[in-house]
């Protein structure tokens, strides 16, 4: 493709944000089925993503690539889609493909404990919380506020800006050699000068045995007092939503009296 | 006494009244029925102050003493209270000018620039001693007075604030050393004569008549703008006082001693005639002479007490003043001294001509006011030294006895439930005694019958008139004068470190003192009507005028106290004597009116102390100074007038139903003519009012359609801006966020193609 | 095994954060974008995992942990803002009915109408029916339970 090769990659991923924007607008919901749109939108996804996988970096060898390219298509694809889909409940399913595509990704960064986690905890819980207000709260058939889309050309718009944006500074900041220089930091396991240069290595080698071990010796080491902030954080968020509910509760009742004509408790 | 300086007295003459008018505004409401106190207060002490520094005056100028007198030298004080303005290097005196006397080396050199200087300076002298005294002694009487004439008006706190208001305007005009500062008080008399006369401001009349005494006033106020103007470019000052420049150079005042004492100090010719006309034009709108004297009749609206005093005896002498005040600068223009006595005479004439006819007594009294100060101006004219101090006689007599009958009629109209046509009254001797007598006195000396007050001061006005008509009469020479004129040249001793002008005598003929010696074109017409043959008509003029006086002043004597009593419906059970509050300061007002102008004339008092005055003690003033003789001729021709007069309409009007037929049948046509008053009025509407008001209604028409539909469109912009944005506010929450991504980009991609590169 | 890249290379980081980008831009849109409250806060989770991408890509860049960690309390976070956003969608759901964000439109200006949805075709509001599985074995005793059954998701 000599055309699309004589083109800057600046001029590819401008190209690829303008089609990504197109796309999304395409598919989002606005009122009435049109297989035409989905159809072109869906092909200006692929071209779009097509535009991003070009002006990627090459990473070290074909394995490392394919593994990287799959993990990320399925976490974004399935982002787009949990976005585009009409029915909330497919939503949250494309949700839960997200995840693991994300939990993919960050595998491949080392991150171990967070990729499993990710898993764990959004999907295993937070996932199922949303399923169980959808089940609870959902009309049956589409609702029309599923069907319609609130002003989704401004907002394709804005994500394409913001989509430019960041993908230009990533670029720079790739491309400067003088950013984000690593220190160079020694290769000793043994510890002896200190906790902090000998956590390096081992963040710098996810597949050493106690990474997980050294993640949250630096998390209850380092960071203890945040641990036990996020702690009792979650104790509050729990005694909160059982208290709004309870009032929430006491308010209905209220005005489900009022409706029938007594007086307020 | 030795501790209290003159200069203190004298600021303490316009200062208490305004004190008493201060508290007054402060405490009226809270005093309530006792509101005149702070007033009667402030200006019972300012008489006694005027009376101690007019006996102090006279103390210095000393006794007459007799025909072959020495000279009177001048007789002044200034107090400079302080500088209002200064405006350094404002005027540079061309070579030559008057503002550095001409041939003197006093004034500085020319061409060294001087500052435009207004110190609030008072000065003393006779004259304003004079009329301080005038001022405040009748001004406590008439505050006496009003105390129960305006006993139950709502406005009784107002009118005495206002009221004391003026006392303290007319003192500082009368004591003011400088022609700005006398500007600012001639406007002040003028506001202070709006609000009495507008003093009922709810009933139409009054107020269209406070309107139109202002708006005439304004007219004069110009002539005296224009005249102030030209003065500051002619003599480079506008003080009346010589003052010291900083370099130790006197210079010297426009009425200062240092240039009255040189023969060509004052410029005469066309810029002198012009000054001097629009002199006479501010006094016609103050003294309410032709053409400006429309507003006088109309403004007797105000209550009868505010007519007394400034519309008989302080506001509308305000206009004498400033011609007796300035009259060196008028006897260098000798046109425009005739102009001043044709202009009084006219008007006196014509003023009588119409109080005949009028029914109102209020109004006859207000014609007569003018007549009267016709009269003055005519004296004023003449130029001579007796002519300015009978004017100045004639004014201190007819300030007594007009507010005498200001005040009686006052009376009447209280007793009469507000009523005062004469037709529908009648009788009234017999139901107000003492109202009765006093008018009766009052009437016998504006009527000039012997030996009531006005019979001396007319008769004198009258002999300066005749002495110039046929100058050789009586044998005495009243212009040019023989070598030996001892005119005063000395100068007063409070100026230190003077050096004396040239003190030889100089033989003295006006047409001298002409500055530029031109007169051609308009001047030179004015100056060529000064012929004998044109005094003469005047002297007719004034001796019919004196008949016509006492006619008339009879006729509304005879139609309201003789006669069947008769006593309209609203006097109710009013019909009374005055409460002795208002009686009594009629019998006070009487004594004077009847003895002062018999006592004044045989001590030659009043006259020889005027004539040391500042403005008299000019050479060219001076000199004409005669020796004063009773002319017996001429106080038989103005007796013989005053009796026709008082027998005719005594045969008209004595003892008659006063609602009788009697003037219209004898005039004729002329009676509507009189009666309609000359219809002058109606002849100012044409060709002022109307077309103002059509202009006003162009102004109002436009203000109303074109300045306030742009300002109305202006203040409709930003609301029109608020309900464009306002549709983007519909509650959607999503929206909101949507416009804050969008605003965060914007910022975000502006910072970014600034950093770009 | 396979040879991960080295730590402190660029291009795992550029990639990795275009990654994150793109999810976090997706996310944004979805909020923008939907109206059903479910599906917005689906989205903010989105967003959320975008940012966990960043921040690992980070952390392996720089090779410590520091990103690692503070992915863990995002992690937290993201659970007690779901837990009690949640609670106040079923609250909102109790007042109106629906879970619609444009339900709410209280706070426009007063002289502004409310904005309500053209009529929507028909025709897509019903998803087309499922394939139903023939019924099988023993209708257990009981009531019918017809009333509790829902056809569609």
């Amino acid at each position: 493709m000599t055309p699309v090769a004589s083109l800057s990659p600046g001029m590819i991923l401008a190209g690829a944000v303008t089609a990504a924007a197109a796309s999304l607008w395409l598919l989002l919901p606005r009122g009435a089925e049109n297989r035409l749109a989905r159809w072109l939108g869906l092909v200006l996804g692929a071209a779009a993503l097509a535009g991003f996988i070009v002006t990627g970096r090459r990473l070290g060898g074909l394995g490392e690539e394919a593994v990287f390219l799959v993990v990320s298509l399925v976490a974004v694809i399935s982002g787009a889609a949990t976005i585009v889909t009409r029915s909330p409940v497919y939503s949250a399913i494309w949700f839960a493909l997200a995840l693991a595509g994300v939990a993919g990704v960050l595998l491949v960064l080392g991150a171990q404990f967070l990729g499993v986690a990710t898993i764990v905890v959004y999907a295993g819980a937070i996932l199922v919380m949303f399923l169980f207000v959808l089940m609870l709260a959902q009309p049956s058939g589409l609702a029309s506020y599923d069907r319609v889309s609130n002003e989704p050309l401004l907002s394709a718009v804005a994500g394409a800006v913001l989509l430019g944006l960041l993908s230009l500074t990533i670029g720079r900041l790739s491309a400067d050699p003088t950013c984000c220089a690593v220190p160079a930091k020694s290769d000793a396991v043994t510890g002896g000068d200190g906790e902090r240069k000998s956590a390096v290595p081992a963040a710098a080698d996810p597949l050493a045995a106690d990474q997980v071990a050294r993640l949250g010796g630096e998390l209850f080491g380092r960071h203890l007092l945040a641990v036990e902030v996020a702690g009792v954080l979650l104790l509050v968020a729990l005694i909160g939503a059982i208290a709004v509910v309870a009032r929430g509760e006491a308010a209905l009742e209220d005005d489900r009296r009022l409706a029938a004509g007594g007086a307020r408790r | 006494m030795q501790q209290v300086s003159p200069a203190t007295l004298l600021v303490l003459v316009p200062l208490l009244p305004l004190v008493g008018a201060v508290l007054t505004l402060l405490l009226g409401r809270r005093l309530r029925s006792q509101a005149h106190l702070p007033a009667i207060a402030g200006i019972a002490a300012a008489a006694a102050v005027a009376v101690v520094l007019l006996l102090g005056t006279a103390a210095q100028v000393g006794r007459p003493d007799g025909i072959h007198a020495e000279p009177v030298r001048p007789v002044e004080m200034i107090s400079t209270l302080w500088q209002w303005a200064t405006v350094d290097g404002a005027y540079t005196p061309p070579p030559g000018s008057a503002a550095s006397i001409p041939g003197t080396a006093v004034g500085g050199t020319a061409g060294a620039s001087r500052a435009f200087s207004i110190p609030v300076a008072l000065r003393l002298d006779p004259l304003t001693a004079t009329l301080l005294a005038i001022i405040t002694c009748i001004g406590l009487v008439v505050a006496v007075y009003s105390i129960g004439y305006m006993h139950h008006d709502p406005g009784y706190p107002r009118f005495f604030a206002v009221f004391s208001l003026f006392v303290f305007s007319m003192s500082m005009l009368v004591a003011a050393s400088n022609f700005l500062i006398v500007y600012v008080f001639w406007e002040a008399v003028g506001a202070c004569s709006y609000l009495l006369i507008g003093f009922w401001f709810r009933k139409p009349e009054a107020a269209r008549a406070a309107k139109k005494a202002f708006l005439v006033n304004r007219v004069g106020d110009f002539g005296l703008a224009i005249a102030t103007f030209l003065l500051w470019m002619t003599y480079g000052t506008l003080d009346f006082h010589d003052t010291l420049s900083p370099d130790g150079t006197i210079l010297p005042g426009i009425l200062g001693q240092t240039r009255l004492a040189d023969s060509s100090g004052i410029v005469g010719g066309a810029v002198g005639t012009a000054i001097c006309l629009c002199l006479l034009l501010a006094a016609c709108g103050k003294s309410a002479q032709l053409p400006l004297h429309v507003w006088l009749p109309d403004a007797m609206e105000g209550p009868t007490p505010a007519s007394a005093l400034i519309h008989a005896a302080t506001m509308v002498t305000a206009g004498i003043y400033l011609v007796a005040r300035t009259a060196p600068l008028f006897v260098a223009c000798p046109g425009a001294l005739t102009a001043v006595s044709i202009v009084g005479a006219t008007t006196a004439l014509v003023a009588a001509l119409i109080a005949t006819v009028q029914n109102d007594l209020k109004r006859v009294l207000a014609y007569s006011t003018i007549s009267q100060l016709g009269y003055m101006f005519a004296s004023l004219g003449t130029g001579t030294l007796l002519g300015f101090t009978a004017a100045i006689f004639h004014l201190v007599t007819h300030a007594f006895f007009k507010a005498l009958l200001f005040l009686g009629a006052g009376s009447v109209m209280h007793s009469m439930g507000n009523v005062i046509d004469m037709r529908r009254f009648g009788g009234l001797y017999r139901i107000m005694p003492v109202t009765a007598a006093t008018f009766l006195v009052g009437a016998l000396a504006l009527a000039g019958v012997a030996p009531f007050s006005g019979f001396f001061s007319k008769d004198e006005i009258l002999a300066s008139l005749h002495g110039k008509g046929w100058p050789h009469a009586h044998g005495e020479h009243h212009d040019a004068a023989p070598a030996s004129s001892h005119a005063a040249t000395t100068p007063p001793l409070h100026l230190v470190g003077l050096r004396t002008s040239a003190t030889e005598p100089r033989a003295v003929d006006r047409r001298a003192l002409i500055g530029d010696g031109s007169a051609s074109g308009a001047v030179g017409w004015l100056d060529g009507l000064d012929t004998p043959a044109t005094w003469q008509v005047l002297f007719w003029m004034a001796l019919l005028t004196a008949g016509l006086t006492a006619f008339y002043t009879f006729r509304a004597v005879f139609m309201t106290f003789t006669g069947p009593a008769r006593v309209p419906e609203e006097a109710g059970h009013h019909a009374h004597e005055s409460p002795p509050v208002m009686a009594v300061p009629l019998m006070i007002l009487a004594v004077p009116s009847a003895i002062a102008g018999w006592w004044l004339f045989s001590t030659q008092w009043l006259s020889h102390f005027l004539s040391a005055t500042p403005s008299f003690t000019a050479p060219a003033v001076a000199t004409t100074a005669a020796p004063h003789t009773f002319h017996m001729d001429l106080a038989i021709q103005g007796s013989l007038a005053a009796a026709i007069g008082i027998v005719i309409a005594a045969i008209g009007h004595l003892g008659r139903r006063s609602d009788g037929p009697q003037m219209e049948r004898f005039l004729g046509p002329l009676h509507t003519f009189f009666a309609n008053r000359c219809y002058i009025d109606q002849l100012y509407s044409g060709l002022f009012v109307r077309p103002l008001e059509a202009l006003a209604l162009v102004a109002a028409l436009f203000d109303r359609h074109v300045i306030d539909r742009l300002v109305n469109g202006v203040a409709r912009l930003p609301v029109a801006l608020g309900g464009v944005v306002r549709l983007l506010q519909v509650g959607l929450l999503q929206r909101y966020a949507l416009a804050g991504v969008m605003g965060v980009l914007t910022i975000v991609l502006a910072l970014a193609w600034r950093l770009r590169g | 095994m396979m040879p991960l890249v080295a730590a402190g290379s660029t291009a795992v980081l550029h990639n990795a954060l275009l990654v994150g980008a793109i999810l976090f831009a997706l996310g944004l849109v979805g909020i923008l974008t939907r109206r059903n409250l479910i599906v917005m806060f689906l989205s903010a989770e989105l967003m959320l995992q975008g940012i966990s991408v960043s921040l690992v890509a980070w952390s392996r860049h720089h090779g410590d942990f520091g990103g690692q960690v503070l992915v863990i309390f995002v992690l937290t976070v993201a659970a007690c803002e779901a837990a009690v956003a949640l609670v106040f969608v079923l609250q909102a759901f109790a007042r109106t009915g629906r879970l619609d964000a444009a339900a709410w439109q209280e706070l426009r200006e007063a002289t502004l109408a409310r904005t309500v949805d053209h009529a929507l075709p028909a025709s897509d509001a019903v998803p087309p029916r499922w394939p139903r599985l023939s019924t099988a074995g023993v209708v257990p005793p009981g009531a019918d339970e017809s009333p509790l059954e829902r056809e569609h998701v």
